[in-house]
């Protein structure tokens, strides 16, 4: 089916590997693991989602009539939960996620209509050093996974509100620049600029959207052209923001992003992208929403982010071509009376940590070399009696020895 | 930390690649002639890499991340949205997007359309939008060459397609009746190459700018 694709054992145990660092990275910062169902209710969805995204998801009705769907992201049964079966939790709520989510088409970036995601999600937490947590905590999660030489743009949704506020434009126009924006075309936002009577250094600004990134020297810099409040506070929280990231120690990797084009009606704060390195799309993303919890009914404070954890394995599986699948450690055979010792040994070994399979038939000691390398283990242990085993690995000579003996060198030598 | 101090850009074959190299050249970032460019598709210049593709497919390089910008036309970024971000207007290659009806047809203003007008073009998408704003049926015929022919064999009722000077569409005794939009070449970048490596990206984009502007 286009758009789904299964993973094989390579693809799969680093995706898995990945997702678990990332949760496990969320935890370690106090956020606790959820589990929310795939299919939710038309109706809690529609309390999020555009008229877009409702259109991009896989619909059905239950055996009751009700219009049910696939979730196309989880941040919203995450709000459903808080404002819910949570609602008797203090504040703030840190919660952690994972699972696939499913959109009718394939998104922007991949050519995948089923993509897994994990997120943090930090409710009932307002202002600069909740924003820097999530933040850190997105910067550390790409970390744990093993990226290496990531960045994260941290921009503002108040920066362009304001900007909007300020013009002078009849809303129609003000659509158009909103529209041409959210494509990401600034040829058609020259256009129509050109075509506006005023001309302001906010027009400028606009215009130079995609380049008013930095440090923090940009902030100055766009301080002495903005001329409205909301504008000019989002300013004074990014850098808030930004010096408390200094002090979280990850300000290496923190770049400021005025320009950043996001979702502008959901996000209502500071908002942020995280990108590995030579890969055209981001990781992660995130940001402030503060509106999204009154809709089921706990108005709260909220930011949080979601990893794309498909990219994340990409980017490892590419990084690792020359890793292959993590061997086996041993395989165990047996013939005769040994089988009863071949499955004490394997549980003995797995006890240790090291992967094993035991043969599922009896096989004399010759042919069990065959299988051993079609199984592909470091190690073969061949089980004859209870008493007797023989234990050969890669270039070294087959040695007979007590079966206790074995799983004390294997697990001596190679755990 | 970057591991590709080098600036990809990818190029257009076809119509618009002498504008690009000609921009290209104005901006003293590569001098180089189509012949080479079209003998090796990939060539190295200090801190540039230039690499030639099909038109359609610049916006799959440059979406990809596989070239960091790419000149396409306008035309091109219709038919297939991507993530990219469309910075500068290169001002080359003007051509319009325009309805023609055969000269002996009657159609003509909006108030001889038939009910259901059949439309035969290579940019379903566009023409589709287009009608459906000016609230009119259409039935789209897609075709991937020689659009001109349609009408004239009785495929269609009209035909939208691109023109720069009008001579194929008088050729083939086709008048124009509406105009749907303009197309001039654009520069695009990819979302993360922006953000990654912006010094070295951003340079290259002024520059390209500062070419485009400049030209006669």
């Amino acid at each position: 089916m286009p758009g789904f694709r299964d993973l094989l054992p390579l693809e799969a145990e680093i995706l898995r590997d990945a997702q678990e660092s990332l949760l496990a990275e969320m935890r370690r910062h106090g956020y606790r693991h959820v589990i929310t169902p795939l299919v939710e209710s038309m109706d809690v969805l529609e309390l999020g989602l555009g008229a877009e995204a409702r259109r991009r998801l896989y619909k059905f009705t239950d055996a009751h009539g009700e219009v049910v769907a696939l979730v196309g992201e989880r941040t919203i049964p995450v709000a459903r939960l808080a404002a819910g079966k949570l609602r008797g939790a203090a504040l703030p709520l840190r919660l952690c996620y994972a699972g696939p989510v499913l959109s009718t088409e394939a998104g922007r970036f991949q050519q995948r209509r089923e993509t897994y995601q994990v997120g943090a999600e930090l409710i009932g937490a307002a202002g600069p050093v909740a924003d820097a947590e999530v933040i850190a905590l997105a910067a550390r999660c790409l970390e744990a996974t093993g990226i290496r030489n990531y960045q994260i743009d941290v921009g503002h949704a108040e920066f362009f509100h304001g900007i909007m506020d300020a013009f002078k434009l009849p809303d129609a126009v003000k659509n158009a620049v909103r529209a041409a924006l959210a494509a990401r075309d600034f040829v058609a936002l020259e256009q129509l600029l050109e075509k506006t009577p005023l001309k302001s250094a906010e027009h400028e600004l606009l215009l130079r959207f995609p380049a008013l990134r930095g440090g923090r020297e940009i902030l100055e810099a766009a301080g002495g052209l903005v001329r409205n409040r909301r504008s000019e506070t989002a300013l004074t929280e990014l850098g808030k923001v930004s010096d408390i990231l200094a002090a979280h120690g990850i300000g290496e990797v923190v770049h400021l992003d005025l320009g950043a084009i996001r979702d502008f009606d959901y996000y209502t704060g500071v908002i942020f992208e995280g990108y590995g390195p030579d890969f055209g799309r981001p990781v992660a993303q995130g940001g402030r929403y503060d509106g999204l919890l009154a809709r089921f009914g706990r108005p709260a404070a909220a930011t949080g982010f979601v990893v794309q954890l498909d990219l994340v394995s990409e980017m490892l599986t590419r990084a690792a071509r020359a890793r292959s699948l993590p061997r086996l450690d041993a395989a165990v055979a047996w013939s005769g009376s040994g089988l009863a010792t071949a499955l004490r040994l394997g549980s003995t070994l797995r006890l240790f940590g090291m992967r094993a399979v035991v043969d599922t038939e009896a096989r004399a000691e010759r042919e069990a070399k065959g299988w051993w390398r079609a199984v592909g283990a470091a190690n073969l242990v061949h089980c004859r009696t209870e008493s007797s085993v023989s234990w050969s690995a890669r270039g070294r000579r087959t040695q007979r020895l007590p079966p206790e003996q074995v799983a004390a060198r294997l697990a001596g030598g190679s755990a | 930390m970057t591991t590709r101090p080098r600036v990809s850009i990818a190029l257009p074959t076809g119509a618009l690649l002498p504008g690009a190299l000609r921009t290209l050249s104005r901006s003293g970032l590569a001098r180089l002639g189509a012949e080479e460019l079209g003998r090796q598709l990939l060539v190295e210049r200090p801190g540039l890499r230039v690499i030639l593709v099909r038109p359609a497919d610049v916006p799959a390089y440059v979406d990809q991340g596989a070239a960091d910008l790419g000149i396409v036309g306008k035309d091109v970024l219709w038919e297939s949205p991507g993530s990219h971000y469309e910075l500068v207007d290169l001002r080359f290659g003007a051509c319009r997007l325009v309805l023609a009806v055969s000269n002996s047809s009657k159609l003509d203003g909006r108030q001889t359309w038939p009910p259901l007008i059949r439309v035969a073009t290579k940019y379903p998408r566009t023409t589709a939008s287009w009608f459906e704003a000016h609230g009119q049926s259409v039935e789209i015929v897609r075709l991937h060459g020689s659009v001109e022919l349609a009408p004239q064999v009785g495929l269609v009722d009209a035909i939208v397609d691109l023109t720069a000077t009008g001579r194929t569409l008088r050729e083939n005794k086709l008048r124009v009746v509406a105009e749907l939009d303009a197309s001039t070449a654009r520069l695009i970048a990819n979302q993360a190459s922006l953000k990654t490596r912006s010094d070295a990206v951003q340079s290259v984009v002024t520059r390209l700018r500062e070419a485009a502007a400049g030209a006669p």
